[in-house]
């Protein structure tokens, strides 16, 4: 194999991932998909093996291979040139109903010899409520369309009756058939490149390229593996519960075995499979998997199943982690985040230098449906989190989205021209942060009102009663809030819910703070003083968890070192601990 | 006696300048930039030229500046201490971005820290709906506290950016006022007037960087200006903007947010002349340097610009999507793709075994292993000398002497030997995975935007561009490659071509089948006049100042928009539609349906001042004399054709065709033409490269 022309093919395959993503981004319709990146696109070989994947969402690392894994099993007899599968459900490949699957099979002389493949988040696939990602739906049968794997073209002739089928289930199918264009967009640029890859190295020559590029990530893996300590970390973290049985917490548990090149991330002793819609299929508890273990692997490993083949995922069917029939999952994105939180805190067992806390649990999902006056629906979808785990060597991020989706913001003056929703406040909140050596990242608060007659709130948040835990000395988060009309009523509202709100309501939800690193007493005081400044700190907290006393914008050194060595005594640590999910205060409290 | 235009381009190693003449002589310095004070380095040039040529500074009719100061203030965060004024509940606005980070799994990312900490950003109780109604007074009294507050704390600037002011900018008014009255002197950035369009984070960004960088830029100009006055040189002041256009240097004090990207527009501009005169309609621009490799493209006698970019965030290879490195700006610039590819670029072998070119650059030190500075790890550079392309007693005019023997040693030691090949072998394959980085940066300008390469020309400039143009060209399919004359100060030269541009746009949201076309033609109008008075300021006017309608649209509810330009005359609302539908065939291979309702998102106008006659002549006469016909030397092309004795000329050698293999080697670039190509000069003194 000459390794310069393999090289060279390599930047051609994963650049044609690339421009797929660029195409779909450029075409659609949504702006989950536009502004979340709440797609992802990639290569496939003949065998459906993923070469290449674009520039994308690491939640849908291994969602390719698990859904082109059933097309095979379906279809690899009965396949022929012109022909585009579609499929979104999830316990025949897919993910949640909401992420539909297109695939093209790509031929050259009658040989098939790769798929395009593209999966996007659409706004809205059915179900009993808008926007497809209610979190307490009991059944997937609730949740929306079901679509087995089927052929959308048959030899070039699109499937009226399917896409009829699909248009009358749907909220609003302009949206859903736009974005479907888009996907359909991508395979067709992917095809068009990859006619001239064909015709510049020949079929015999593509194919073995093709094998050899996995092979490549899979030795890049495997050497990145090697370097780390072999041996067995477990950590275990609780998801608060799953909006349907309130109050009962979420086990989630996970091993990882590492010896030499190869590694195992064992999920045995994760909880059982829940009735409300936060269950994984394997796929995307694998992706929340690869991503920890990505994360502390060196920058510019091509993602293929190379990578994959280097990295066992096990998790036994029926659990949380590995939801069977009838389980509802719309809204698993909590699960892939929080395992993904899991990963971190096994991986700081490991590697206790280089990663981090944990951040504000992941995405909160609002959605605000209904009918205006004129009976047309509109749907009003956010996604939103910000607040980093501190690291070992530098404090949490305030403001960036968790590592596992990578998503964006909506613009708060878009999002007013074409919702009924004003946005009231979108700012950080103060004394959340976990203290540290390294303090976690800050949280905001989103304050929505809403200014239509009626319509159903759905929120899926957490980290209520089960706050990010801080590492090494570091405090945890505090935790989420949500309140209904804050400057009125100020009603406490649970993390999970659904309910009809009116003409004027209020929702406002603020993030949980993230947790720290490192002992809070060895914090920086000027960093203490930053913060107090920047009021992301009051000075009451700066004394209290870090013993940093600020007076009108000055430390007092003397009473600094003073409070130090007071809370020192008080804490009576023999040893720093690993791992916080309760403040020491709340602790003593509880004891006494 | 003959008056002289000139371009100055300033780099962080070298400040470029070209002297025009009337009459067609030019004449060019290279000097080192005086990075502590760049505008010395530019009067220090232009003196050492007069006291070369026996010209005086009233033979300089005019300046035209591309320059790196405002793009340097942001990323060495050495711009003003900036205020900045908010709407209630949006303080963070600024620091919560769009929570999107550049790198996927990276643990370690760092966010680019606010150019406003949070203690300086004030909010003020008010608030104007999305319809633009006032819901929330603001009130004086809370103004004048917030204005005071920063004051207090001493800000150098402020900006101002509130909630929806571009439907209502009644607030940001009030405020403006009340910052003049208390701080007549102090530089204030109003969003509504730099960029009054929808999206509060990047109007917020765009209107704090430009409130951040005016006072630095205020004082460089005011330092150039006062260095030209000592050298007799009183021409007229030219910015090059981040657009491609000029500005002049009053306006430039005003809107630093347009010249940020002022030093790598000006090639592209000289490209698209270049275009225009030798009726080339496709081109793709390519510009190597030391350590970044750029592609942009200039189509039927067009640049293509991006509304949209940010300043500061690296170089991520090939990776457009991955955005929220740096800082946003939504102002025009010309579309560049850059990929971090340059001679610098360092050669090495990853963990697989895998040959690796960059994104690591070895810099101006310790430079590649050939420069014998104490470089270690072999570049770009170093490969290519050893496939012969380049003269190791001739770069820079012999003031450069490289090593040979140091970066074979070298290069066989850490490349050729761990990967059991040859050394030619090796070093081709570092220049050939190069070039196929770079590949990725002209893909990202056509390819990715529905362009077809195969369709283009490709213009090389850049001290490095020429050594790869042809290679990468025929690995996309091109057949014909351009060598300007001047290549590797081709950055000055463009800017003799530029004209005065100045960009203005407004966010307008209708559905074109229900929007009424007097309405759209009167905002139109309105920011056409906005264009004219700036022009007729600087003394454009009739003829000489012209005016380009443009829209931005989209299918309603797709949240990415294309441009359209519109013809002069009557609004034709269908005609914008039809256009539309086309543009988005074109860039995608698809539209929708004829009942899928097109919106309007917002209106853009350009004011254009036009120059007496024609800017440059057609052909030049460089005032720098040729050397002496160079020796052959060997030089490797592929494991295929191997090594060949190949002939190396000087540019004025082709003005008759010659076949390939040849190398051309000027002060500022070499040209490599391999094996099966045609090389020979056209009219205007382009190398024109065929393929076969």
């Amino acid at each position: 194999m000459d390794p310069i022309a393999l090289e060279l093919f390599k930047n051609a395959i994963f650049s044609i991932a690339d421009e797929m993503a660029l195409t779909v981004v450029r075409t659609t319709y949504s702006g989950v998909l536009k502004d979340n990146m709440d797609f992802s696109t990639g290569f496939a070989d003949a065998e459906g093996k993923l070469v290449a994947q674009g520039l994308t969402l690491p939640g849908h690392l291994g969602s390719v291979p698990t859904a082109m894994a059933s097309i095979m099993r379906h279809y690899r007899d009965d396949m022929r040139p012109g022909d585009v599968f579609i499929m979104n459900d999830p316990f025949d490949g897919g993910m949640h109903l909401p992420d539909i699957f297109v695939f093209k099979p790509l031929y050259h002389e009658g040989e098939r010899l790769a798929f395009a493949c593209t999966v996007c988040h659409h706004t809205d696939v059915g179900g009993r409520v808008a926007g497809s990602n209610a979190s307490d739906s009991t059944e997937i049968y609730a949740e929306g369309l079901r679509i087995a794997p089927l052929k959308m073209y048959e030899a070039g002739v699109l499937n009226k009756t399917l896409m009829t089928f699909i248009e009358r289930n749907v909220r609003l199918p302009v949206m859903v058939f736009g974005d479907l264009r888009a996907q359909l967009a991508a395979c067709h640029i992917a095809e068009k490149q990859f006619a001239g890859l064909v015709a510049k190295y020949g079929t015999a020559q593509l194919k073995l390229y093709m094998r050899e590029t996995i092979d490549y990530a899979e030795r890049l893996t495997r050497a990145a593996l090697a370097d780390l300590p072999d041996g067995e970390w477990s950590f275990e973290d609780w998801i608060d519960d799953d909006g349907v049985d309130y109050g009962k917490p979420i086990r989630l548990f996970v091993t990882l075995r590492k010896k030499g090149g190869h590694m195992v991330v064992d999920w045995t002793g994760t909880a059982p499979q829940v009735k409300g819609a936060i269950n994984n299929t394997l796929s995307f508890t694998k992706a929340a998997s690869y991503t920890g273990v990505r994360s502390v692997l060196p920058q510019g490993i091509p993602n293929n199943e190379g990578v994959f083949r280097a990295i066992e995922v096990i998790c036994p069917p029926g659990t949380v982690g590995n939801g069977v029939l009838p389980a509802a999952c719309a809204a698993r994105g909590l699960t892939g985040f929080r395992m993904t939180d899991c990963m971190f805190g096994a991986l700081a067992m490991m590697l206790p230098d280089r990663v981090k806390a944990a951040g504000d649990g992941g995405n909160t999902g609002v959605s605000i449906g209904g009918y205006d006056a004129g009976r047309k629906p509109f749907i009003y979808v956010d996604f939103t989190c910000g607040a980093w785990g501190a690291r070992p060597w530098a404090d949490g991020l305030d403001g960036n989205s968790h590592m596992f989706a990578n998503m964006a913001s909506h613009s708060v003056e878009v999002t007013e021209c074409e919702h009924p929703i004003q946005l009231l406040a979108y700012e950080f909140v103060p004394d959340k942060a976990g203290a540290g050596k390294y303090r976690g990242g800050v949280p905001f608060r989103r304050d929505y009102r809403f200014l239509e007659d009626e319509a159903v709130l759905q929120v899926r948040s957490d980290r209520r009663t089960h706050r990010p835990f801080g590492l090494y000395g570091g405090s945890p988060g505090m935790p989420s809030e949500n309140y209904l009309d804050p400057e009125g009523e100020n009603r406490i509202l649970p993390s999970k819910f659904t309910m009809t709100i009116r003409r004027g309501n209020v929702f406002r939800h603020v993030l949980a703070g993230a947790g720290g690193w490192g002992d809070p007493l060895e914090r920086d005081p000027a960093a203490v003083l930053r913060d107090v400044r920047n009021e992301l700190l009051s000075p009451a907290k700066a004394a209290a968890d870090y013993g940093v006393v600020i007076f009108e914008n000055q430390i007092d050194p003397k009473a600094t070192a003073k409070r130090r060595a007071e809370i020192r005594a008080a804490r009576g640590w023999r040893e720093v601990p690993k791992v916080q999910w309760h403040d020491p205060q709340t602790l003593e409290r509880a004891a006494a | 006696m003959a008056s002289y235009r000139v371009g100055v381009d300033v780099g962080g190693t070298f400040t470029d300048i070209v002297l025009l003449g009337s009459e067609g002589t030019i004449h060019t310095k290279k000097i080192s930039s005086s990075v502590e004070n760049y505008a010395q380095a530019i009067v220090d040039g232009l003196v050492e030229v007069f006291a070369e040529t026996g010209l005086a500074g009233e033979a300089i009719e005019e300046i035209r500046h591309g320059t790196t100061v405002a793009s340097n203030a942001i990323l060495e965060h050495k711009g003003a201490r900036t205020g900045l004024i908010t709407t209630k509940g949006f303080r963070d606005v600024l620091e919560i971005r769009t929570l999107r980070m550049p790198r996927m799994y990276d643990i370690g990312w760092t966010k680019p820290p606010p150019l406003v900490e949070r203690y300086l950003r004030q909010v003020v109780d008010e608030r104007i709906d999305a319809q633009g109604a006032v819901q929330r007074a603001l009130d004086p009294r809370d103004a004048e506290r917030a204005v005071d507050e920063l004051l207090a704390e001493k800000v150098e600037a402020i900006a101002v950016c509130l909630l929806h002011s571009f439907t209502n900018p009644a607030h940001e008014l009030l405020l403006k006022k009340i910052i003049e009255k208390k701080a007549p002197a102090l530089p204030c950035s109003i969003s509504c007037e730099v960029l009054p369009e929808i999206k509060e984070y990047e109007r917020t960004s765009t209107t704090v960087v430009n409130a951040y960088v005016t006072p630095i830029v205020s004082s460089y100009l005011k330092a150039l200006r006062k260095g030209l006055d000592r050298a007799d040189v009183r021409a007229r002041l030219l910015l090059m903007q981040s657009s491609g256009g000029l500005t002049t240097d009053a306006a430039a004090v005003e809107r630093p947010v347009h010249i940020i990207e002022s030093g790598p527009a000006g090639g592209v501009v000289g490209a698209q002349a270049l275009a225009r005169a030798r009726g080339l309609p496709k081109l793709i621009t390519f510009d190597m340097g030391g350590t970044t490799a750029k592609a942009s493209i200039v189509e039927d006698g067009e640049v293509t610009r991006a509304t949209e970019y940010s300043v500061g965030a690296g170089i991520v290879i090939g990776s457009r999507l991955l955005t929220g490195a740096g800082y946003t700006l939504k102002v025009p610039a010309i579309d560049l793709a850059e990929v971090g590819a340059g001679g610098g670029s360092l050669v090495w072998i990853d963990p697989a075994g895998a040959l690796q070119v960059g994104p690591q650059s070895a810099g101006a030190s310790p430079g590649p292993v050939c420069y014998g500075k104490g470089g270690d790890t072999p570049t770009v550079t170093d490969a290519n000398l050893l496939l012969g392309y380049l003269n190791p007693s001739y770069l820079v005019g012999g003031a450069l002497k490289l090593d040979t023997a140091k970066a074979q040693e070298v290069f066989a030691a850490k490349v050729a030997a761990p990967l059991g090949m040859g050394l030619e072998q090796a070093a081709y394959g570092a220049h050939l995975i190069a070039a196929s980085n770079m590949i990725r940066a002209i893909k990202a300008v056509s390819t990715e935007r529905g362009r077809d390469p195969r369709e283009f020309a490709l213009f090389a400039f850049g001290g490095n561009g020429p050594v790869f143009a042809c290679g990468m060209a025929a690995a996309l399919g091109m057949k014909r490659i351009v060598v300007p004359p001047s290549a590797g100060l081709f950055s000055s030269f463009g800017l003799l071509y530029a004209d005065v541009e100045h960009h203005y746009s407004r966010t307008f949201r209708r559905l074109l089948r229900a929007a009424d076309p007097r309405e759209i033609g009167r905002a139109w109008d309105a920011l056409a006049r906005q264009a004219l008075d700036q022009l007729a300021l600087e003394g454009f006017t009739g003829d000489h100042a012209k005016i380009r309608r443009s829209a931005a649209l989209h299918y309603h509810g797709q949240t990415y928009e294309l441009a359209v330009p519109l013809p002069d005359g009557p609004m034709d609302l269908h005609h914008l539609e039809e256009a539309f539908g086309r543009e988005h065939e074109k860039t995608y291979g698809h539209r929708a349906g004829a009942d899928e309702p097109v919106e309007l998102v917002s209106i853009q106008v350009v004011g254009l001042g036009l120059h007496e006659g024609t800017n440059v002549p057609e052909r030049v006469r460089p005032s720098r004399p040729e050397p002496a016909p160079p020796p052959p030397r060997r030089a490797h092309f592929g494991a295929d054709i191997g090594w060949l004795e190949t002939p190396v000329l000087r540019r004025s050698d082709l003005s008759t065709p010659r076949a390939g293999p040849l190398i051309v080697e000027e002060y500022d670039a070499t040209c490599v033409i391999p094996p099966g190509a045609r090389a020979e000069l056209d009219g205007g003194g382009n190398i024109v490269i065929e393929l076969g």
